[in-house]
């Protein structure tokens, strides 16, 4: 399926009806996923709300921008997305500071991914029935945050991943890794604080 | 397995065991690429655990961290805030 084809090309002309039809039919059945996806974000529920709301109100007005039958879900969450950075996150905290230095660093190395990776078993992974999984993704940056949801939760390609956050797909690549990492070593923290054996 | 047969390999850079299984878990190798991982994974005891575990978190994410439904009023919301202002 084409990815903003519409925004590298040309503008589209609807009819007030044809608007509302595909607001009706590209849009709004992606509404849990969007409200979701606020709601890791901002991890406040009236938060989420907002964003959403003001997504969904930015598509409709912009929707001249929008070619039906292109990927909906990801132009929606990429106006989501630069909704959260640009009036959310600049009222709130200050911008992520991670350390992409680091990033690139970490990702050549087996031996450290190994090392994680041994200390998680699947056998404590399964028995986590309370909240860790998502305590230990709401604890990550929000950027690190980001890739996990857009790829493991919500299936998006990396091609997709790297429109929505205008970032190369290497960049993609690498992020996903590092944040997949930082989840582990919480998983693994959790695992040991629930007495499993861990090596 | 050589560098030479190996299609993971990008401008003579030979791709790492994780690289390799990350390309492989989120679906983004070539049918070669799958075919070689597959075939790497039956020897690399570490890719095979590694990817036994990464598969699993990833179950348990879906599993536990998509249940925020939107709520019941929102789309009315949504629906109201555009009537009103393009209107």
């Amino acid at each position: 399926m084409p990815i903003f084809d519409a925004m590298e090309g040309a503008r589209q002309v609807y009819t007030e009806a044809e608007k509302h039809e595909i607001f009706d039919r590209e849009f709004l059945p992606h509404i849990h996923a969007m409200y979701n996806f606020g709601y890791r974000l901002t991890l406040e529920r009236d938060d989420a709300k907002d964003l959403v709301q003001d997504t969904y109100f930015k598509a409709y007005r912009f929707i001249e921008s929008f070619q039906r039958g292109t990927n909906a879900k990801a132009w929606l969450f990429r106006i989501l997305k630069n909704s959260f950075i640009n009036d959310y996150r600049k009222k709130t905290k200050e911008p992520s500071k991670v350390d992409y230095q680091e990033v690139e660093s970490y990702y050549n190395s087996d031996d450290v991914n190994r090392q994680i990776t041994s200390d998680l078993r699947i056998d404590s992974l399964k028995d986590m029935i309370g909240d860790e999984i998502s305590n230990a993704l709401n604890s990550l940056d929000v950027d690190f945050r980001t890739v996990i949801i857009l790829c493991d939760l919500e299936g998006f390609k990396y091609e997709e991943m790297a429109k929505i956050l205008d970032i190369p797909i290497g960049t993609v690549r690498s992020r996903l890794h590092r944040a997949r990492q930082l989840l582990k070593e919480k998983l693994s923290q959790y695992a040991k604080s629930m007495g499993y054996k861990t090596t | 397995m050589s560098d030479a047969t190996n299609p993971f390999t990008s401008h003579g850079k030979r791709a790492t065991c994780m690289e390799m299984l990350q390309l492989y878990l989120d679906g983004e190798v070539t049918p070669e690429q799958r075919a070689y991982f597959l075939s790497h994974m039956d020897h690399c005891m570490p890719c095979f655990k590694t990817y036994q575990v990464d598969v699993a978190i990833r179950q348990l994410l879906k599993d536990r961290c998509c249940k925020e439904a939107a709520p019941g009023d929102l789309i009315t919301q949504i629906r109201a805030q555009i009537n009103q202002k393009s209107s």
